[in-house]
């Protein structure tokens, strides 16, 4: 066949073509892999170990409540994804947490707190989901130690 | 001293040895990150008090796991390991035992992790983590109040 006869001495030539599906493969890879719904999580959060839990199922709705813990005052903050929450606000953030479950009884709290929170700021991230009417609750761990 | 003639510079052709090269060190980089790779994981619970009234009420054996502030972990409020103990193998045992009498006896085994409201959330997710490698699923979580 004109122009398929191989082993020459000459240098392989780049072929662009193969190269852009080679990428489109793997932008798909990424794409299918990706999911759709995005946690906002506190990455300042130092978390216990839970090296027995399941993998964190991401495309599963879920509230996200990050508590990060203040050493020095020894209080708790909280948040709602990204957003900052006032705790004495529990019927707003009960609303919320309400609007956004809406009639999926499948929704959870996710509750990803500091190893070193005291239970009772947990306790309260439980209230307001007790009060949405959310009684799945997860709590998040690593798979190892950091 | 005399200067080599320079060549005109000839048309550089894109190489593929040194890209599989870089290819191979990129691949061989993340091989090793991968064990290294910290995932969350999450563990399951539900709010005390979610009973399901359409279905015949069964009696289960409830069990009450306490976390002190201390540490100290109990069970019914007998005292199992000791505060500092990380992997609370007395206390997986003691699960794996129930967990096995509640088959045997086909009742429904109900774990009630009841923290004291200064307990380290670390503490609490030892206990749950310990549940979930007995493979027992109906926990629920609470907080005591002060008395």
């Amino acid at each position: 066949m004109a122009g398929g006869g191989g082993g020459g001495d000459g240098e392989p030539e780049f072929q662009v073509a193969p190269m852009i599906d080679v990428l489109l493969v793997l932008l798909i890879f990424f794409m299918s892999i990706t999911s759709s719904q995005v946690l906002k999580v506190d990455k300042n959060i130092a978390l216990p170990v839970a090296a027995h839990g399941v993998k964190r199922d991401d495309k599963a709705a879920a509230g996200l409540i990050n508590i990060s813990w203040d050493k020095t005052t020894g209080q708790a903050k909280y948040k709602l994804d990204d957003r900052e929450l006032d705790p004495n606000d529990k019927d707003g953030i009960a609303k919320e947490l309400a609007a956004r479950k809406g009639t999926n009884e499948k929704y959870r709290l996710l509750i990803r707190a500091d190893k070193d929170c005291h239970a009772k700021y947990i306790s309260k991230a439980l209230e307001w989901g007790g009060e949405a009417g959310i009684d799945n609750i997860a709590f998040s761990g690593l798979n190892r130690e950091e | 001293m005399k200067q080599a003639p320079q060549e005109a510079p000839s048309d550089a052709g894109f190489q593929i040895a040194p890209m599989i090269d870089v290819v191979f060190v990129i691949m061989l980089f993340f091989m090793v990150m991968a064990g290294a790779v910290k995932v969350e994981h999450e563990l399951k619970t539900t709010l005390p008090g979610n009973a399901e009234t359409a279905k015949e009420t069964e009696i289960p054996d409830e069990i009450t796991i306490g976390v002190a502030e201390s540490g100290q972990i109990t069970i019914n409020e007998d005292p199992v390991g000791t505060p500092q103990d990380k992997t609370l193998d007395g206390l997986f045992n003691e699960m794996t035992k129930l967990k096995q009498a509640a088959i045997q006896s086909k009742t429904k085994l109900l774990i009630t992790v009841q923290a004291e409201e200064a307990a380290r959330y670390e503490r609490v997710i030892n206990v749950l983590d310990v549940l979930a490698r007995a493979d027992i699923n109906n926990v629920t979580f609470a907080v005591a109040e002060p008395e």
